[in-house]
């Protein structure tokens, strides 16, 4: 709390929790980093510092690239989660404006609010089936745009309700002036509101765009050849043989650190994204 | 905050693009597909000997060996017969060096040269294999031209019209050429269906009991055997005899490393294939020369038979013997078990060919060490027909045909059956058939007349010690082998619609009773509740009708 | 659910937002239609009519991934009988509510300790959000890696420790255990980040006004600072709870379920029976009990929030 003098002893268990914490956070990654670089015969002695300890190699790296499926997952992947961030943000946007700007009446704006938040709360399984069979109908089994559909539709609800209090936020004064001024709701909205939103747009385009990227139950079940994205490939890295540590090492680290490096850039709206907006961070 | 964002955004968007695109561009400028049909032996990074002995890993640093299959196929422009189609495989999930899938990568170059037709090689986990293709079968998608699939899903495969015989093809001269007769009758009618011809042969499943020649030998450990079992140490024949080898064997160094090591390995993963292990283990307690057929269902009311006192012994003593082994194998897959006896770790196994294969490869430390047998039997067994215990006079041994015996099947939607069989051919000839199952990393075991050493097959001894094989290795692999699948009794494969199903009831109750979340015959009721919920479900009458049929009681 | 997004700020109800809304009539509606409506008839089209479409399923039985039978209510009444489905549904209950319970716990506790000034607290707090990302499945196989029983990290560093090797994977206590931690190390950040962003927008008046009248720290905290964050903490353990009921990724990579069904959750046992066993009719049976269960603890629990917040 605001205490005005920590005790040395206070101090000391300060440092041990956050060195802990950074570690337990941490190691993983470095452990998948570790192995990534290590050839197969010194997967589990225990070196810890490349160069100093063991001569890196980035043969697993290399051969893991060369595989056109590999590449054509990382394509798959991109083309999907931007996709789907991009079709959730536009289309939650201009709900999010109308939730923070017209009053609805039948169903009331709380409601409808309630109605998108729903979209996180109901359990992804429930819907394999019902979503299989629709895009067995659509002729969209196997395709990147269905992924992009699905996961637009499951993260629509960030953009709706994190943006809608952001518009809520502005002050009115701006648009209304607009309006008077001769301005359409559209012309308010696009020359007025939308600018002054923008690093939270794009906050939230980051948070819709890692979910889709993570998104695994769909990908696994609408997929089946060349729409496999990431998250599925990295199914492949344990096989009959058992474990291969090297591939687990870089295939995890192409499948986690592109949505945790944009995650780090959209940092400030992270705690809001993720508590849809309830708790300001 | 907000142009750095931007930027970096932009930034990584290309970059991932730009990885992403390479791939796409250029089709994959791999070696020319080859001229001679010389065996060509690839460079390959030479793999420090001090890699080898390394814990943990020693067997996956195997390499995949400079012995490559001879090209059988003449590159065929300009007139390509097949130009611009595609043949998509689906496979186990194995790498381009690892079982079953490796030969594929392997012959992409020649198939795709012999037939101006391209290959594309779809890899997933064992787990997902069936689903997949039965859904893009179901809903007649046809993304998957052939799997490569798991004998007992040719039930549903055919039961269900997916897929299509290959009768016409096999006869015409256009296609390469191989000869169904030489595959050994056990093996044979796994290709077949009414019939008709489904599978082109592959792989040929059986398990067989690895053993540690060395240790078996070794006059101080037969003195000490001898003294606390009151019999000499010799092959085990029955489980009982199994289980003294693996409990006096467990704890001691086997491998001269200092550290104790284990009597036996296993691999008990749920969903890793754990289920073949306890069939091969348990028939000898059920099937018999008066009951050689029953084992799974009674053919007039489809009851399962699975928790009868001879499944529940077989089970108790499986779940007995595992404690003479590594407590890690409960997780492992079949890898890490077949790793554990390469490490020298392991006195004791059973498992399918791969793994003597595999012993003779570089990183293995039990080269020329590796003994080879059928699977143990019993002294009695239940007859289901009876209800009662029977005993044996001599050690009562089944053979089997346990595993996927990995082999294609042509999808019913293909849209290019023909070039299709040419691959499944391609790879079905006997030339290339012998190197592959000569090979331990390639996964395709040994099933034809023309693998087995002469008296028993075909072969000559020095195409296999050209492969690496020690001999003593060989002449007891390929005899095990030869006695496993000509043995009298022959455990009952099941082949029926649902088996996937079935099968992956039992595996997950079998690691519970492993695991001692319950008792073995809990484990095993359990596992008939499930089966009849199966039953059920697909229509009792059906189901019974196919079982009838499998059994050839009608 | 609107009424959750209050109160941590100034209450700014959108209904009376905009009077220039009022009174245009048929126009404004038209202009409002063309805001809400493409979501609105989005989520309609990819939730509502899937579930519809798959509704006359239910009652149905398949045979090679065809209807071959219509069961009427038998799948409802399997969900009664199953005894593998109340495995599932013992282990996703375990599952929840050890990781709720620890990951509220550890995430509070390390907020309230780090919650002061010092130097670094960004950087910290951009560490922190990493697991968030992950993606899970990744850390699945990952954790096949770093469990590995026999010279794994993890067991390396008991045994260096003095410890006796954990069977991480082969034993059924703790492999449910390993799926547990996995969700610690992704989830508990998640906790300590809202905590430490809401403790930090606690009124620090109130709490110059006790230390005035000689509050000590437990009591700053047991009178002061716990009544504040209670709807914060409810507010986590609401969209805890919800997201741990999901939890499909990490068990199905991690230990596919094993040993035998000791990790295999509720998600993923009906995803074996919609995808592995075409037994779409009672897969779908499954999914709406699911559901059931959720909204059931969805609601029971808002009113508990609604009540804290009014």
């Amino acid at each position: 709390m605001r205490e005005k003098s920590i005790p040395i002893a206070g101090r000391v268990v300060l440092v041990i929790a956050i060195i802990c914490m950074l570690l337990w956070v941490l190691f993983p990654f470095y452990w998948a980093f570790l192995n990534s670089i290590k050839k197969p015969a010194e997967t589990f002695e225990p070196t810890w510092v490349p160069f100093l300890q063991f001569q890196p190699t980035l043969e697993h790296w290399r051969s893991e690239l060369a595989i056109p499926e590999t590449r054509r997952a990382l394509l798959n992947s991109t083309i999907i989660s931007i996709g789907a961030a991009t079709l959730a943000v536009v289309l939650g946007t201009l709900a999010a404006y109308a939730l923070a700007r017209f009053q609805f009446n039948r169903p009331q704006n709380g409601t409808l609010t309630t109605w998108f938040l729903s979209q996180r709360v109901l359990p992804p399984v429930v819907f394999v089936i019902p979503f299989f069979l629709l895009m067995r109908q659509l002729k969209l089994l196997d395709s990147v745009w269905s992924l992009v559909l699905l996961n637009a539709t499951f993260t629509l609800p960030f953009p709706v309700i994190i943006l809608s209090q952001m518009f809520r936020e502005l002050p009115k004064e701006l648009e209304e002036a607009a309006l008077v001024d001769g301005a359409t709701r559209f012309q308010s909205f696009f020359r007025v509101a939308l600018p002054l939103v923008v690093p939270g747009l794009v906050a939230t385009w980051i948070i819709c765009m890692a979910f889709s990227w993570n998104e695994f139950l769909f990908a696994l079940t609408l997929t089946s050849q060349s729409a496999i994205p990431m998250p599925v490939i990295i199914a492949g890295a344990e096989h009959t043989r058992g474990v291969q540590f090297w591939y687990v090492g870089v295939r995890v680290l192409l499948t986690m650190l592109p949505p945790v490096i944009l995650a780090l850039l959209a940092q400030r709206y992270i705690v809001r994204g993720l508590t849809l907006g309830a708790v300001k961070g | 905050m907000r142009r750095k964002t931007v930027f970096a955004l932009v930034f990584l968007m290309i970059a991932s693009l730009l990885i992403a695109a390479c791939g796409g561009a250029q089709p994959q400028p791999t070696e020319k597909p080859a001229k001679p049909t010389e065996p060509q032996p690839t460079e390959e990074p030479k793999v420090e000997p001090t890699a080898v002995a390394e814990e943990g890993q020693a067997a996956k640093e195997v390499e995949a060996g400079e012995l490559l299959p001879p090209i059988v196929a003449e590159p065929c422009a300009p007139d390509c017969p097949f130009e611009g189609q595609t043949v998509s495989v689906i496979v186990n999930t194995a790498g381009a060096k690892g079982p079953i899938s490796g030969p594929f990568y392997e012959v992409r170059d020649e198939f795709e040269a012999a037939t101006g037709a391209t290959l594309e090689i779809v890899e997933v986990p064992f787990a997902e294999h069936f689903p997949k293709l039965m859904t893009d079968m179901t809903t007649e998608t046809g993304q998957y031209d052939t799997s490569i699939a798991g004998a007992w899903w040719l039930g549903e495969l055919v039961g269900g019209d997916f897929v299509m015989p290959y009768d016409e093809y096999y006869d015409d001269p256009s296609f390469p050429q191989w000869d169904i007769e030489n595959v050994l009758p056990g093996p044979r009618d796994l290709l077949t269906w009414g019939g008709k011809k489904y599978m082109v042969a592959n792989d040929q499943d059986g398990q067989v009991m690895y053993y540690r020649r060395d240790l078996l030998a070794d006059p101080e450990h037969q003195a000490a055997f001898k003294d606390e079992y009151g019999y000499d140490l010799d092959v085990p024949q029955t489980w009982a005899q199994f289980r003294d080898v693996a409990e006096y064997f467990n704890g001691k160094d086997l491998n001269g490393d200092g550290k104790a090591d284990s009597g036996l390995t296993l691999h008990l993963k749920v969903g890793g294939q754990g289920m073949f292990h306890f069939m091969s283990f348990s028939a000898p307690f059920v099937i018999g020369p008066e009951n050689s057929k029953l084992y799974w269902f009674d053919p007039e009311t489809m009851e399962p038979l699975l928790d009868s006192p001879g499944h529940v012994r077989a089970l108790e003593t499986l779940v007995d013997l595992t404690q003479f082994g590594p407590e890690a194998m409960m997780a492992w897959s079949l890898g890490e078990s077949w790793d554990h006896f390469l490490r020298g770790e392991a006195a004791l196994t059973f498992t399918w060919g791969d793994l003597g294969a595999l012993a003779q490869q570089e990183g293995s430390q039990v080269l020329g060490k590796t003994g080879a047998a059928p699977i143990p039997g019993t002294t009695e067994y239940y007859n289901l027909q009876t209800g009662e215990w029977v005993k044996t006079e001599e050690p009562n041994m089944v053979g089997n045909t346990t595993g996927g015996s990995w082999a294609g099947v042509i999808s019913k939607f293909s849209d290019a059956p023909e070039a299709t069989y040419y691959l499944l051919a391609l790879m079905a000839t006997e030339e290339k058939s012998l190197i592959y199952a000569a090979r331990g990393w390639d996964g395709v075991d040994p099933g034809r007349y023309s693998h087995f050493l002469e008296p028993q097959g075909t072969a000559g001894i020095d195409e296999y010690l050209a492969a690496g094989w020690d001999e003593a290795d060989i002449r007891d692999y390929t005899s095990a082998y030869y006695e496993n699948f000509n043995a009298e009794e022959q455990f009952p494969y099941l082949r029926i619609p649902g088996t996937f199903e079935y099968w992956t009831q039992l595996d997950i109750h079998l690691s519970e009773a492993a695991t001692g979340q319950a008792t073995p015959e809990e484990a095993l009721k359990a596992t008939v509740v499930d089966f009849e919920e199966v039953t059920n479900r697909l229509g009792r009458e059906e189901q019974l009708q196919s079982y009838k049929e499998s059994l050839g009681f009608e | 659910m609107a009424e959750t997004t209050g109160p941590l700020q100034p209450t700014q109800d959108g209904t009376d937002a905009v009077p220039a809304a009022k009174g245009v009539g048929t126009r404004t509606d038209r202009t409002k239609a063309i805001f809400l409506g493409p979501a609105a008839i989005w989520v309609l089209a990819f939730t509502i009519f899937p579930l519809l479409y798959a509704g006359p399923r239910k009652m149905a039985s398949f045979r090679y991934g065809k209807i071959n039978q219509f069961v009427g209510l038998g799948n409802f009444a399997r969900l009664f009988r199953d005894s593998n489905l109340h495995t599932a549904l013992r282990v996703t209950l375990v599952f929840v509510v050890s990781t709720v319970a620890l990951e509220m716990i550890l995430g509070f506790a390390l907020a309230l300790l780090l919650n002061r000034e010092i130097r670094g607290k960004n950087t910290l707090r951009a560490i922190m959000t990493l697991p968030l990302f992950a993606t899970p499945v990744a850390m699945g196989y990952l954790g096949i890696t770093m469990y590995y029983e026999q010279n794994g990290p993890i067991n390396s560093l008991i045994r260096a420790l003095g410890g006796d090797i954990v069977p991480w994977l082969s034993n059924p206590f703790w492999a449910l255990v390993a799926v547990i931690i996995v969700d610690l190390w992704q989830w508990t950040p998640f906790v300590f980040l809202v905590s430490i962003a809401a403790l930090q927008g606690l009124p620090l008046d109130l709490y110059e006004a006790a230390q005035v009248d000689g509050a000590s720290g437990f009591d700053l905290f047991r009178y002061v600072t716990l009544p504040l964050m209670l709807p914060t903490l409810w507010l986590i353990l609401l969209l805890r709870l919800v997201e741990a009921f999901k939890v499909f990724d990490v068990p199905i990579s991690l230990t596919l379920g094993g040993p035998g069904r000791a990790t295999e959750v509720y998600s993923l046992f009906t995803y074996r029976t919609a995808l592995r066993f075409f037994n779409h009719g009672y897969a779908a049976a499954q999914g709406f009990l699911l559901l059931f269960i959720v909204m059931l603890m969805v609601s029971l629990l808002f009113g508990r929030i609604r009540e804290i917040y009014e």
